[in-house]
């Protein structure tokens, strides 16, 4: 599943399964990332827990109208590497290009992460 | 929104300026977010796009809109809550309860939607502005706005206690609801339910419990009563446990144990018939321990329970021991106060949770009133005599043991020990040399027992009887081993105790002629002993012996008779003579005329042992009458033991006599102890001088304070002390 966040993959298989969230950036490009890695944000965590029944817990997709592609590339990838690595025991540094990195709090601050 | 086209046109800071300049951007996004909680309200949010809301309320907020939406929300939420509570109180009788908790249902749900739309605004402005998050504003705006309205709070206050009520007398209800209907108000806040449904349910329920609780006193018994509180209390807790919140169930069964225990406390103990005296005369054991633990809830509950068990047993207690009745048979009245204790322990193990201060309230009563009967201590020794002498015959080692050690605990509440001590020297005595110990372990065993209670000193008179014995057998078999030589084939065969005086009781020297056969062995034994120990006085206690004797009587049967020293030597004097008057008797044997006469009914007048024939047959014995041998004796038996004078409870002057000489054994008791005391003290007050010596004499008795300054002013004259010369009250130890 890794991989698949790793690249531009503009359109992945649609998977509607518990195990998977898709998450569509401004420009319509779509991430399948694991619920789990989603659940990182405390926002989409939210979305997905709600009892309501809001769409995106019934069609397994969220829309970020405002958070650009290569952006929510960088998230989808700070998802995992905050799963694998926020237990503590081994670290790794999480690279963050500096001409991204205020898009990237702001968005940050948006998801709750 | 618009977010596309500033992505392009500004990078670092997007959407902010387009917004802001878009005067309209608050009323639009509010619309949005209005439009929304209406929708999640009819629970209909499936077409709405969370993020999409999120994001609204995340711009608004970011756009210091926050106030402003908070104020919205709130009125917003309001307005839902008008319109639920329209309906609420439009619903009929019972749907009202359910309506409530659809509504309230529905109330949740929604609003921890909103609640995760708006998280935005949960985590920044509202903890930087101290205010309510959304989900307690939410409830708060219900209970305020429902829970509290005038028209609701009321009717649902009333309707959950008439349900609660109902249930009360036996209604089933709808527990679920009841349940779903204290949890909401457990939700608004422990305050909420405290003061919306704890408190006057508190009052509802001590009323109609005070109603019940006056209502059974009047028609029911004490130990009905007391089931009918336990199942009341049982069925409030398991009530609470139902639907109420946990807490509660201390208060509640506070309530009730103040209701129906607590204020009727008095009178159900002491109710006449069934209270606890009656309880406690019929080993109701399941009553007394309903009682018991009923009353343990109650302040002072088992104080008073304690007292009037400890007034009843000392008044039952006092009864007997003062009962003139009772007085006749020492065994039996001992026996009954052991049962007595037997049952009190029983009621205490089972009922009264073997409680330690039951347990004590028992014995003080029984140390009050056992000490109400001076004679006590001679019964309790009396009562083992018995159980020593019958010991083996009766029952097993190990019954014996368990009786003894009963005994025991009868004998650690007697104040007077040192009586006991007297009396049961003397009666071991007895037993000793009459040889009517029926066990000898039994017998070390009690003494090891009296010795663990009161040490070596109580004992040692005791211990010394004993080894006296061991060593007068020893000494009669020397006596027979050295005598082959000496012609004693002929003469009759004795066995000599030789007694250390001060060791035994001592009894006065009546000795009385014997007969001269046994004169003549007994002056070989004497010479033998002085012979071996050099500087003793050997004398003969005549009174305390006894004697196997053969006879042939008139019509040929031949009997060997088991009799007394004192019988022995009447009946001897019948070799040589036919009749004889009782003062030849008395002339010839010099046998003090008691203790003649006594001997004599018992030879004569016993019914199927007369051995002797009285004339005239009358039961008392005059001077001139005359007895001769009894000719038609007869008995199944070949051995025939006459009466011999059992060990008997006191007359009166002896019982005088006994008690002198122990208050006299006391003097120099209650001497050594102030000495003691004023050794070690130098100076002391004569206050503190009666105090210690009573505490350090307690152990064998309770000295009188009359007695004890007699004492002290025997041991001033004999200057062993002196009175201060400046303060009299004073006393100082001189040596």
């Amino acid at each position: 599943m890794l991989g698949k966040g790793d690249h531009h993959q503009p359109q992945e298989e649609e998977e509607d399964t518990g195990g998977v969230v898709k998450l569509i950036s401004a420009e319509g490009f779509e991430f399948v990332i694991d619920k789990k890695a989603a659940m990182v944000s405390n926002t989409l965590r939210n979305m997905l827990t709600s009892p309501g029944g809001f769409s995106e817990t019934r069609q397994g997709e969220v829309r970020f109208p405002e958070i650009p592609t290569h952006i929510l590339e960088k998230i989808c990838q700070y998802f995992y590497w905050s799963l694998h690595y926020s237990s503590g025991k081994e670290t790794a540094e999480f690279p963050i290009e500096p001409e991204i990195t205020l898009e990237l709090m702001m968005a940050a601050n948006y998801l709750d992460t | 929104m618009n977010n596309q086209k500033k992505r392009a046109s500004a990078r670092i800071e997007p959407f902010r300026h387009r917004v802001e300049t878009d005067p309209k951007f608050f009323d639009k996004s509010w619309r949005k977010l209005h439009d929304a909680i209406r929708e999640i309200y009819k629970q209909n949010a499936s077409g709405l796009s969370f993020e999409e809301l999120y994001r609204t309320a995340y711009n608004m907020v970011l756009h210091k809109f926050g106030s402003k939406l908070y104020e919205k929300l709130t009125e917003n939420l309001k307005e839902h809550l008008e319109e639920m509570r329209a309906s609420v109180e439009a619903a009929q009788g019972g749907l009202f309860l359910e309506e409530l908790q659809r509504k309230w249902d529905d109330h949740n749900k929604a609003l921890s939607m909103i609640r995760d739309i708006l998280m935005y605004m949960d985590r920044t402005y509202i903890p930087t502005n101290h205010k309510t998050a959304v989900f307690d504003l939410g409830l708060e705006l219900w209970r305020d706005t429902i829970v509290r309205f005038p028209m609701i709070q009321g009717r649902l206050l009333d309707t959950l206690l008439e349900l609660i009520h109902r249930e009360r007398t036996g209604e089933v209800i709808n527990r679920c609801l009841m349940r779903s209907s204290t949890k909401m108000l457990m939700d608004l806040g422990s305050s909420v339910y405290q003061d919306d449904f704890e408190r006057p349910f508190l009052e509802v329920s001590a009323s109609f419990y005070s109603g019940e609780s006056q209502q059974f006193i009047e028609c029911c018994a004490c130990g009905e009563y007391l089931k009918q509180a336990e199942r009341r209390l049982s069925e409030e807790s398991e009530r609470v446990s139902q639907y109420m919140d946990v807490k509660t169930n201390e208060k509640i069964t506070a309530v009730v144990v103040k209701e129906m225990l607590a204020n009727h406390m008095q009178r159900l103990i002491l109710m006449e018939n069934s209270g606890l005296v009656n309880m406690l005369v019929e080993d109701k054991y399941e009553d007394l321990s309903r009682m018991y633990t009923l009353f343990n809830h109650v302040p002072d509950g088992l104080t008073t329970i304690r007292n009037v068990m400890m007034s009843h047993i000392k008044d039952t207690g006092k009864s007997l021991v003062t009962d003139p009745e009772r007085l006749r048979d020492p065994v039996d009245f001992v026996q009954r106060l052991l049962n007595e204790k037997d049952k009190y322990d029983n009621i205490i193990n089972v009922s009264f949770n073997n409680d330690k201060s039951f347990l004590n309230a028992l014995n003080s009563s029984f140390e009050h009133f056992i000490n109400l009967n001076t004679r006590s201590p001679e019964f309790i020794s009396l009562f083992v005599d018995d159980k020593l002498r019958k010991g083996v015959k009766e029952a097993n080692e190990d019954d014996l043991e368990t009786v003894l050690d009963k005994v025991m605990m009868l004998f650690r509440y007697l104040q007077e020990k040192d009586l006991f001590e007297k009396y049961y020297k003397q009666h071991l005595a007895k037993r000793l040399l009459s040889g009517k110990a029926a066990s000898d372990d039994s017998e070390r065993s009690m003494l090891v027992k009296l010795k663990t209670e009161c040490g070596y000193q109580f004992t040692s008179k005791l211990e010394g009887m004993f080894t006296d014995l061991k060593t007068s057998e020893d000494t009669t078999q020397g006596f027979y081993a050295s005598a082959t030589s000496l012609d004693l084939v002929d003469a009759p065969t004795i066995s000599v105790q030789i007694l250390t005086t001060g060791s035994w009781p001592t009894q006065p020297c009546n000795t009385c002629n014997l007969p001269p056969e046994i004169i003549a062995v007994s002056e070989k034994f004497r010479a033998y002993y002085l012979g071996t120990h050099n500087g003793r006085r050997l004398t003969w206690q005549t009174n305390m012996g006894h004697a196997d004797i053969k006879a042939t009587f008139g019509n040929g049967s031949k009997h060997e008779l088991n009799v007394s020293t004192y019988q022995m030597c009447v009946l001897m004097l019948f070799n040589s003579s036919d009749a004889l008057t009782y003062r030849e008797i008395e002339q010839s044997t010099a046998i003090p005329a008691a203790d003649l006469k006594r001997c004599l009914q018992s030879l004569a007048l016993v019914k199927g042992k007369q051995v002797l024939r009285k004339e005239p047959m009358s039961r008392d014995i005059a001077d001139d009458d005359s007895f001769c041998v009894n000719d038609k004796f007869t008995s199944k038996l070949f051995k025939v033991k006459i009466g011999t004078v059992v060990a008997q409870k006191e007359t009166d002057p002896e019982k005088l006599e006994t008690r002198q000489r122990v208050e006299e054994d006391r003097k120099p008791q209650i001497e050594a102890a102030i000495v003691r005391i004023m050794k070690s003290r130098r100076v002391l007050d004569h206050n503190s001088i009666m105090t210690e010596v009573t505490k350090q004499l307690q152990p064998r008795f309770l000295p009188n304070p009359v007695v004890i300054k007699k004492r002290i002013e025997s041991l001033i004259e004999r200057e062993f002390l002196e009175r201060d010369k400046t303060d009299r009250k004073m006393y100082r130890y001189l040596a």
